[in-house]
């Protein structure tokens, strides 16, 4: 029984860290059209550790969610911004679920 | 009537929106198609290796409005974004390009060798765009030159997913004895996603309209 309660409590464990995926927040200068959010959506998610992409101009935001356990790292983030023809101003890591960011960004749209 | 259509240009030249430009992202591939009023006609494909360049090549139609002399020009093309600043809130390019083709006419036998070379400078907002280009086809025969100036207002600030508008005064200089004066244009930008459509009226009465692709 103990044993199996131990089982139960490392599968809760597991489950709970998977469902908390890590997302990037990139702050870009440059974004003002469709064109340019195409590209920049086109370039990150050639990153295997990429779940999901969004931009948003308004914001002049671009977010990244990984994969559970994976990542991707500010130098190779910058790098694909740059490739794509665009300023990374900041990186910011969080473990907001993807959903919630796009939640937010839905609130604040003017 | 003309006072009326100054007004509308001068209407919708009070800012500026995205124009066509001959690089769209890395890795991406660019179909243009362009009426020009009866006096140019064109169709341009281009790819992308690198955000700052593309090779590819296109057809353009030229037909005189003043003694209908035509000519008929392909070519293959190189782009190079020369530099780009990328602002808060804005960005602005500097593209220059040049190739070589080939031409035929209505007016001389054969074909020729063509040289083709141009500059574009454009400024974008979300709420105003400017461009400035000049795309010159020079051959032993004929040297033709159009020089145009894009002025944009978006009436709503659009984001990725939705569709964008734009009003667009255009105003065109031919060289070649292509179009005497200045063409100018009143036109309705549409984009979603890596589509783009544009059509509108000229100050002769004449329709203007492009599409382009992005993928």
């Amino acid at each position: 029984m103990k044993r199996f309660q131990i089982l139960l409590a490392m599968t809760l464990l597991a489950v709970a860290a998977g469902s908390t995926a890590a997302t990037i927040e990139m702050t870009v200068n440059g974004l003002v059209c469709a064109f340019c959010a195409q590209g920049i959506e086109k370039k990150l998610k050639k990153f295997p550790a990429t779940a999901e992409v969004i931009v948003n101009l308004e914001h002049r935001l671009v977010a990244v969610a990984l994969r559970d356990g994976q990542d991707i790292p500010d130098a190779d983030l910058r790098r694909a911004l740059t490739d794509a023809g665009y300023t990374v101003k900041s990186i910011s890591r969080s473990e907001t679920p993807i959903a919630d960011v796009r939640e937010r960004l839905k609130q604040v749209q003017p | 009537m003309v006072r009326l259509y100054i007004g509308l240009c001068v209407a919708v030249t009070a800012a500026a929106p995205a124009m066509a430009k001959p690089i769209a992202f890395a890795d991406g591939t660019t179909v243009m198609a362009e009426y020009g009023a009866g006096t140019m006609q064109e169709l341009q494909v281009f790819y992308a290796p690198r955000f700052d360049y593309s090779v590819g090549g296109g057809h353009v139609d030229f037909t005189s409005d003043e003694d209908e002399h035509r000519e008929h020009i392909s070519y293959l093309r190189l782009n190079w974004l020369a530099h780009r600043w990328n602002l808060d809130d804005a960005q602005a390019n500097v593209f220059v390009w040049g190739g070589a083709g080939s031409a035929t006419g209505n007016w001389f036998e054969g074909t020729r060798l063509t040289g083709n070379a141009g500059l574009q400078l454009d400024y974008e907002t979300r709420r105003v765009y400017a461009s400035l280009k000049s795309d010159l086809q020079r051959s032993s025969e004929f040297s033709d030159r159009i020089d145009t100036l894009q002025l944009g207002l978006a009436p709503y600030k659009h984001d990725y997913g939705g569709i964008a508008t734009w009003f667009v005064f255009q105003a065109r200089h031919y060289t070649g004895e292509l179009h005497s004066g200045i063409e100018t244009a009143a036109l309705l930008r549409l984009f979603k996603g890596g589509a783009w459509i544009e059509a509108g009226v000229t100050n002769a009465g004449k329709v203007q309209a492009m599409a382009m692709f992005n993928f």
